[in-house]
């Protein structure tokens, strides 16, 4: 069957050349990859003093927090921050964050959103396509799609200056972030997390009491330190999730290579089997022919 | 004294100073060695340190704050650029 062994070896062909791609995607992700989880590294020192000093400050200053980004309030009017990633292929992993957060917004703030009091802020052409599309009554922000095309600290901390102020002047009551967090390169998981308010932790740590000076106060320092350690702790969703889709990109492209491998092999045997047939088919045919001279 | 400067981007200063002046919120000040513990937001500015060989070492922030403890100074700034 001739027609059989040409159609083998042009999906033969067509595996191979989608392998290629899945493989040089899965390079791509695992360098990117390497170099998200850097930027987690490098933040870490920074975020772990930025904590220290505020239980430093906190035990010292024998009290609450009581900052604006602490209170409370009745919760009438939502933010829901929504991180995914700009492009595909990357297995369930934009899927799962974006239904984390619609399966959050359908249990706690169905009724907010039918008033109109539920916004959806956007970061990632992803999550942004999917709530455009099915949550009408929300208000969607999109000023921050692509974010990820310049992950640099000072962009993103504008961003969450933004909610800050959204959160203090009451335009939200409640500030909560859906991304994807990263665990390694095989595992991530969807997490969903309050941002604003600070739900101050009773520090438990082991209280070194120095005797700091303060300048210009306590509070004063507060005011300072708080934001800082909230624009770290965004960017910290951020890079997370930057990591995540690398991971999980490398991940998928990984099975899909391995997939494209599988079939390799069976269109192989397939092809092997129909050029055999082909050649057996021709040797009869021959040896046939030769028995026909003879005979006459 | 020990000095390290963070930033959200990474480490980008760790050293050996003799002097460290920087912009506070209540005014540009000085830290020298054993100076006491002090914890300070910082404003806009230059931070200047005098490394253990005697050259100058600027730095360019937007904001941060400074902790020293025990002849150890921690900078969290975001940075401008570094200026030579």
């Amino acid at each position: 069957m001739a027609a059989n062994l040409k159609e083998v070896r042009e999906r033969i062909k067509s595996v191979i050349s989608t392998q290629q791609i899945t493989k040089a995607m899965k390079m791509v992700s695992a360098a990117k990859l390497r170099r998200a989880q850097q930027a987690i590294v490098d933040m870490r020192p920074y975020a772990d003093r930025l904590n220290t000093m505020m239980v430093n400050i906190l035990a010292n200053a024998d009290g609450d927090l009581n900052s604006a980004f602490g209170l409370q309030r009745d919760v009438q009017k939502v933010c829901i921050v929504v991180v995914t990633s700009s492009k595909g292929l990357c297995g369930a992993f934009n899927t799962n964050v974006i239904k984390l957060a619609s399966a959050r917004i359908q249990e706690q703030y169905q009724e907010v959103m039918e008033k109109g009091n539920l916004t959806v802020v956007c970061i990632g052409k992803k999550g942004n396509d999917y709530f455009r599309r099915h949550f009408k009554k929300a208000r969607i922000v999109s000023d921050h799609v692509n974010m990820f095309q310049d992950l640099r600290y000072e962009k993103v901390q504008e961003a969450a200056q933004e909610l800050m102020d959204g959160f203090s002047d009451q335009t939200y009551d409640i500030v909560e972030v859906a991304y994807g967090r990263f665990k390694n390169a095989a595992t991530q998981y969807p997490e969903m997390e309050t941002f604003l308010p600070v739900i101050s932790e009773k520090s438990k740590e082991t209280r070194q009491r120095a005797d700091y000076l303060f300048e210009p106060d306590k509070n004063g320092l507060l005011d300072h330190l708080l934001p800082s350690i909230l624009k770290t702790s965004f960017y910290k969703y951020l890079l997370d999730t930057h990591a995540s889709e690398h991971g999980a990109r490398m991940t998928a492209m990984e099975k899909a290579s391995e997939n494209a491998e599988e079939i390799l092999k069976e269109l192989k045997i397939s092809y092997n089997k129909a050029r055999q047939e082909a050649i057996t088919k021709e040797l009869s045919e021959i040896v046939g022919g030769a028995a026909a001279l003879e005979g006459a | 004294m020990q000095i390290q400067i963070l930033t959200p981007s990474g480490k980008i200063f760790e050293g050996e100073g003799t002097s460290v002046r920087v912009p506070g919120t209540g005014g540009q000040f000085e830290v020298l060695e054993n100076h006491a513990a002090i914890v300070s937001s910082l404003d806009p500015g230059t931070i200047r340190i005098i490394l253990a060989d005697g050259s100058i070492k600027n730095v360019e922030i937007q904001s941060g704050f400074i902790e020293v403890l025990k002849n150890e100074v921690a900078l969290l700034v975001t940075i401008a650029e570094a200026a030579a």
